[in-house]
């Protein structure tokens, strides 16, 4: 009976052959669990109970939860600050191990020590790091300096970027490995026909480095903009005695979803929680995308 | 417009020297090309008259000036690359522009010259376009007007024809060529085509292993090559070797035959005759063997001849009745056609 099918035909029974296990995973392991959420967050569910129809009651309780409205901003001060932080320090860094040869793989590798690093253990690091004198390294730096103590973890509004900062380095390394190799890909005739034209290196960099990486810039901004939004590992791992404290003044979406899910047990309102998650990342990688896209 | 001349260039990447003293002198308005196979040095003596290179030794003279330790910007050179190295993301015209950057012009004479540059190449209607939108062809010309539009002393060519097919490759050699009879700058054209470097030169410049082996018109290395090198590198197919012995004035063909010798030698001799030369005409009989392959060109017909013993050679026949695979046939040459160099150092006799 195959024997008598087309070429075009065959190609489709062999497409749909090799299609069927990604099909299978994907609708068991992502698109169900995706709709079963998306159907959680209309309903009350307490794990163990019945789960019973609420209509659009967690998302009006969501709408008017104070705590929603910071965590959500804290969110998006996570992405705002973190993209275009470790985008810049990480293509100033990429650019200039491009240049260097000495010791080129070595510190290539530094770099990107951090990013195989266990969150959970740079982030107790970091966190020493953070306690005040005697033990911590920042303030007995500051200290030995004359400098006043600073708080970085108990302050409601340094406490934020003391998180933030971690993550930030953490994610260097990808993020300059990427870097470099879009910076290699750069044919070099294109800096030699520079030079020759004699334009300066703020020329250079301007209009052609940076439009030439273009491609390369998108794929980070998305990658680490998605990273940001979803932030969970470093904030819970710094502030293990109050998570997301003090005050929710570090509190990200996803721990506001883990809390309600894990601690309250209120499965509805956290799959509400999950469903604006994942519109905000819809709606914000769409963004980016088409801002960034080629005209 | 302006002289060229390197002396005693030499070029060495960590410990090994690449380029062995480099002697040239370019006249202003000249077109000089360098040929020869890769690794030969043509494209590193290129780039270190671009400045891209730094020169170990000798120097560089540009317009009577010695350029060794100037930037590229100052030395008043454009050049052509291979890729063409234009921007992907700019406009034809912001590319051809992009090399007045630095111009001490206003700006409406900036938009002037590159207008004025896209007219002598033809390519006004183009100006608005992306370099993704263009053909090869059409790429070309706009690294060619980036280039053109800063007016240099020199044109340095690196190798800008290969990536084109070989019938656009043929148009801009030739539009290459008017363009140099049209502005009249100096020009530096370095390719491994030795078709290009035939068609295109005022002076060839042949180069093997970092040293020059000749320089001189094309039809002076064609028609008296200075050493087997030249003589086989320089025209298609390569010139047919012999080894003979040379002794009292009579050159002793290993095949048997004798020729006279007209220059003073004695001992192990090269003969040289290109496969144009030879044929079943009139003059000298050279060789006598066994068409092996015939490949039919046309107007005429390459026969590889087996003359025994391992040896082949090629030569030219009749085009409408060429002599048959297997056929005897004998190869004659007329005198004044051959070449004649010394076994040993492979250098020419004269």
């Amino acid at each position: 009976m195959y024997r008598n099918l087309t070429i075009k035909q065959k190609q489709i029974v062999w497409a749909w052959a090799f299609l069927a296990i990604p099909v299978v995973f994907y609708s068991v392991i992502r698109f169900y669990p995706t709709g079963n959420a998306i159907l959680i967050s209309f309903q009350n569910w307490n794990l163990l109970g019945d789960r019973t129809w609420a209509g659009l009651d967690n998302y009006i309780k969501l709408f008017n939860d104070p705590v929603f409205w910071k965590v959500f901003a804290n969110t998006f001060i996570y992405l705002l600050l973190g993209t275009p932080i470790s985008l810049v320090i990480s293509f100033v860094i990429a650019y200039h191990l491009d240049q260097l040869r000495f010791m080129h793989g070595f510190l290539r590798m530094l770099y990107f020590l951090p990013f195989m690093t266990s969150a959970v253990a740079m982030a107790w690091v970091w966190r020493w790091f953070y306690q005040p004198v005697p033990t911590g390294l920042f303030n007995n730096m500051l200290a030995n300096l004359g400098i006043g103590q600073i708080e970085f973890l108990n302050s409601t509004t340094n406490a934020l970027p003391a998180v933030l900062a971690p993550a930030v380095w953490a994610g260097l390394g990808f993020q300059i490995i990427i870097f470099m190799a879009g910076l290699r890909a750069i044919p070099k005739s294109y800096y030699e026909a520079a030079r020759i034209d004699g334009v300066g290196w703020w020329t250079i960099l301007w209009e052609i480095t940076l439009p030439l990486l273009k491609p390369t810039i998108v794929f980070i901004v998305v990658f680490s903009s998605i990273g940001f939004l979803r932030i969970f590992d470093h904030v819970f791992n710094m502030t293990t005695n109050n998570p997301g404290g003090p005050l929710n003044a570090t509190k990200p979406l996803v721990l506001m979803i883990y809390e309600s899910a894990f601690t309250k047990f209120d499965m509805g309102y956290a799959a509400a929680q999950t469903v604006v998650l994942f519109l905000v990342l819809l709606v914000v990688s769409l963004l980016q995308l088409r801002i960034l896209r080629d005209k | 417009m302006a002289t060229l001349a390197l002396r005693d260039l030499v070029k060495t990447y960590d410990k090994t020297e690449v380029l062995h003293g480099i002697n040239l002198d370019v006249a202003d308005g000249e077109f000089v090309v360098f040929v020869g196979p890769s690794g030969c040095g043509k494209s590193t003596t290129l780039r270190m008259i671009a400045g891209l290179e730094e020169v170990t030794g000798g120097s560089i003279e540009i317009g009577g000036r010695q350029v060794n330790n100037l930037e590229p910007k100052d030395r008043d050179i454009a050049m052509v690359f291979q890729n063409y190295a234009i921007y992907p993301h700019m406009s034809v015209r912001k590319n051809i522009g992009f090399g007045l950057r630095t111009a001490k012009m206003s700006k409406p004479d900036k938009e002037a010259r590159i207008d004025e540059v896209a007219a002598i190449l033809d390519m006004t209607d183009l100006l608005d376009r992306k370099p993704n939108q263009l053909s090869g062809g059409q790429r070309q010309r706009v690294a060619i007007g980036r280039a053109m539009v800063r007016d240099p002393a020199v044109f340095l060519f690196d190798e800008p024809l290969s990536n084109l097919d070989a019938q656009l490759r043929t148009q801009m050699r030739l539009e290459i060529k008017k363009l140099h009879q049209r502005v009249g700058n100096t020009i530096v054209f370095v390719t491994h085509d030795q078709v290009e470097a035939m068609t295109m030169a005022d002076r060839i410049v042949i180069m093997k292993d970092g040293h020059i082996q000749q320089v001189g018109t094309p039809a002076e290395v064609y028609h008296s090559p200075a050493n087997t090198f030249v003589a086989r590198f320089i025209g298609a197919p390569s010139m047919n070797m012999l080894p003979a012995t040379a002794s009292g004035g009579v050159l002793r063909l290993d095949t048997g035959s004798t020729v006279d010798l007209p220059a003073r030698a004695d001992g192990p001799v090269t003969l040289g005759v290109r496969p144009d030369d030879l044929g079943l005409g009139e003059g000298v009989a050279l060789v006598r063997g066994k068409v092996t392959v015939r490949e039919p060109l046309g107007p005429e017909t390459l026969i590889y001849v087996d003359t025994g013993a391992g040896g082949e050679v090629i030569a030219k026949a009749d085009g409408r009745t060429p002599p048959e695979v297997g056929a005897e046939v004998t190869l004659n040459a007329k005198p004044e056609n051959l070449h004649f160099f010394d076994a040993n150092t492979g250098q020419a006799l004269t």
